[in-house]
């Protein structure tokens, strides 16, 4: 948000365009919290519905909701994109992919009834790609791009297969589709969470590692060509696949090394920071990375030994790999968006942005969630846990929506007490 | 002219533009504000320019350097340490 493109004052959306889908993201965050409380330990298994629903809460509900904010916000300030009609745009993609997404969880609920799947089907497959097809156009009609604004348009052409697979799998579950179910599973699998979540992470961490942390940049080798040697393979392997040649699991063995690596690189330049002041949010990065280096430890373990448990360790640290970033990028774009807004219209008395989410208050937000973390592994052995670890998502998802709404208010509150100032034609 | 300078090119996100907006309040005719950046703050530069401020930037040795006045008779071009 604060590179040479810039977040320009014409080009940034409305305030309240990304506060909503990170609302969104948040009160879908809770209901994950209160299904892992019903579900119990069935959610690791992942051949039960219990298991789906909580998967696609974390992976549509809370992860699209906020990565659709982050991209609304963002597309305009790292790739130079201005969005015409955000807000009608937000509708569009917005409301019904929040009926989908709750339409979908019913659905896997109600013993896959195929009327729900089909609604989410028709409701997730229009707003989704609608908004994959707005934003890449916009993308490719870009002049100037950046590592980061190259690996976000791979990430979207990610999103747009992985929806292509859920798709083709909905058919299957309704007796339509015609393709090897396990195929689609696995290529679902592999666009969402290395080409979509992964691939989207690291693009924009090209940007914001060096921008917010001070630290040298990556290497132009990593930032220029990981993205597309990462979803190369992923396309690689489904082309394959469908050919007859199964080769997911060497190639899930290099993804999970590429990713290795990327994090711990991204964790050695969090050591260089020229001026490192305590913040929260390094702090989410480096659980987050750390979790992804464990996760994928796990993921390359499973091609060894069949363990569930394993599976569930190297599930559990993935979402606390993705989560963890997220939170970080929350906390560093809803207190920078208030201030700037209210700035941008001549509130300078506006709170700074310290005051919209205080610092201890994310800190606060830091051990919920590692807590939430060590009580989500020690559940997989010990089941009484997991109850616990509900408890803690929702309180930490419970406190992310407190914040969206805390800085909403914040911002009406200025607005409507405070007088406007012009800092050149004023006093 | 009075030159207020600020060196953010060490500080980590948000207080460069923190720290530019105070001093942008502070600003009279008679002075302006000098800033180190090690990116052009496009963000601070869109706001001095809505709140009709002048300003200029440019990279010099792998820095930015940034004026930002009130007074907009002043040549800022030649204030730029070069």
């Amino acid at each position: 948000m604060f590179n040479q493109n810039g977040l320009s004052l014409d080009q940034a959306p409305p305030f309240g365009v990304v506060l909503r889908f990170f609302l969104s993201g948040g009160v879908f965050g809770v209901l994950a919290g209160v299904f892992v409380m019903l579900f119990g330990v069935d959610i690791f298994d992942a051949s039960t519905p219990q298991a789906l629903i909580v998967t696609h809460s974390f992976t549509l509900g809370v992860m699209l909701s906020f990565m659709f904010g982050a991209l609304f916000q963002m597309l305009p300030v790292i790739a130079g994109v201005k969005l015409l009609e955000p807000v009608k745009k937000a509708n569009l993609l917005q409301y019904p992919f929040v009926v989908g997404t709750i339409s979908l969880l019913v659905g896997f609920y109600d013993s896959y009834n195929h009327t729900l799947l089909g609604i989410a089907l028709v409701l997730l497959g229009g707003s989704i790609s609608y908004i994959v097809y707005v934003m890449l156009s916009n993308l490719l009609r870009v002049q100037n791009h950046s590592a980061s604004s190259k690996g976000m348009s791979v990430s979207l052409i990610a999103l747009g297969m992985l929806l292509l697979m859920a798709l083709l799998m909905v058919l299957e579950i309704m007796g339509i589709g015609s393709i090897d179910y396990s195929v689609l599973k696995s290529t679902h699998f592999s666009f969402g969470l290395f080409g979509w979540i992964a691939l989207l992470i690291i693009s924009i961490s090209f940007q914001v590692i060096e921008m917010f942390y001070v630290t040298p940049p990556y290497p132009l080798l990593v930032s220029k060509y990981l993205p597309f040697m990462i979803f190369g393979v992923i396309v690689l392997s489904f082309v394959l696949q469908v050919v007859g040649v199964s080769v997911w699991g060497f190639v899930s063995f290099v993804l999970a090394l590429i990713l290795i690596a990327y994090a711990g690189l991204t964790l050695y330049r969090l050591t260089q920071r020229k001026r490192p002041i305590a913040d929260a949010t390094v702090w989410f990065w480096r659980v987050g990375m750390s979790s992804l280096i464990v996760s994928m430890l796990f993921f390359m373990l499973t091609h060894f030994i069949t363990s569930t448990t394993i599976d569930a360790l190297s599930y559990i640290t993935f979402a606390s790999f993705a989560l963890s970033i997220v939170f970080a990028m929350f906390y560093k774009i809803v207190p920078f968006l208030t201030w700037f807004h209210l700035n941008s219209q001549g509130y300078l008395m506006a709170p700074m942005m310290h005051e919209v989410i205080h610092p201890k208050s994310a800190m606060k937000h830091l051990y919920i969630h590692i807590a939430s973390l060590v009580t989500f592994v020690l559940s997989v052995g010990f089941g009484g846990f997991i109850y616990l670890a509900g408890v803690l998502l929702v309180v930490s998802f419970g406190l992310l929506t407190y914040q969206v709404i805390h800085a909403h208010k914040l911002y009406i509150h200025t607005q409507q007490t405070q007088e406007r100032f012009d800092m050149g034609m004023g006093g | 002219m009075d030159k207020i300078i600020l060196d953010a090119r060490d500080l980590e996100h948000p207080k460069p533009l923190e720290e530019a907006t105070k001093i942008l309040r502070e600003l009279d005719m008679d002075s302006y504000l000098y800033m180190l950046h090690r990116k052009n703050p496009i963000p601070l530069l869109d706001l001095a320019s809505e709140h009709g401020f002048v300003s200029i930037s440019q990279e010099i040795d792998n820095s930015w350097h940034i004026i930002i006045s009130k007074n907009p008779d002043i040549n800022l071009q030649e204030l730029l340490d070069v």
